[in-house]
């Protein structure tokens, strides 16, 4: 078995973050030692290495628990998971379109200002920023 | 009137699903075009669109169903946006 402090070391996490996987229901102490420590089982380091690889690819917590609920679980199929993994593709995809607008108005801001040494008041990015808003 | 059902393969409750959304939407409307999207043929377009659960149903290239909707819904849907076509025709004909 395992303490927090060497489960920890071994998943490269902090045992911080292992409290707070905890209290997010995505991993649970085996036993309790007579001390009244944690104690882990040698699977709660493949489960912290799949939280992490999660992650790693845009899955929140949350939904990170729903995959671990639905790799328990026999009546799923891998096709409930490619379909959680297509989402979540579609979410990262129309986030990049957003960030991908936002970097091209920028663009457009910078391209506004060609003279550095404005002062303040007559600042090009400011001035377009408040015509967006409407004042003149 | 357009409609883009927008799925991913592998799921055989939605492959009868299709079929019956379809036969529902074949009797709702006489200008009927269906148009079945595997997202992953597809994803510009359907990032453009919005979706982000799957299936989902857009009508004229906007989304309105993130997820399956029954027979009946489908139908209601398309014949509150027909009503509202003809209304617009009849505002301003052409």
């Amino acid at each position: 078995m395992l303490t927090i402090g060497k489960l920890a070391a071994i998943a490269h996490v902090s045992p911080d973050a292992l409290r707070y996987y905890e209290r997010e229901k995505l991993i649970a102490p085996t036993a309790k030692s007579d001390g009244g420590y944690r104690l882990y089982d040698e699977g709660a380091v493949r489960r912290i290495r799949f939280i992490k690889q999660a992650q790693n690819c845009g899955f929140t917590l949350s939904e990170i628990g729903e995959l671990l609920t639905l790799r328990s679980r026999s009546s799923a199929c891998c096709g409930d998971v490619r379909k959680r993994a297509i989402e979540k593709k579609l979410q990262l995809e129309s986030k990049i379109r957003a960030m991908k607008a936002m970097s091209k108005a920028l663009d457009g801001l910078v391209a506004e200002c060609t003279e550095e040494s404005h002062p303040i008041d007559d600042c090009p990015i400011l001035s377009a920023l408040d015509r967006a808003n409407g004042i003149r | 009137m357009k409609i883009e059902l927008i799925y991913t393969e592998g799921c055989e409750k939605c492959a009868a699903a299709r079929h019956e959304l379809r036969a529902a939407a074949a009797t709702a409307v006489h200008d009927l075009v269906w148009r079945e999207i595997n997202v992953l043929d597809e994803v510009d377009y359907a990032v453009q669109l919005g979706v982000i659960a799957l299936p989902s149903i857009a009508i004229d290239g906007q989304l309105v169903f993130a997820s399956l909707p029954s027979g009946l819904q489908l139908q209601q849907e398309m014949a509150r946006r027909e009503k509202d076509i003809l209304r617009d025709r009849c505002v301003s004909p052409k």
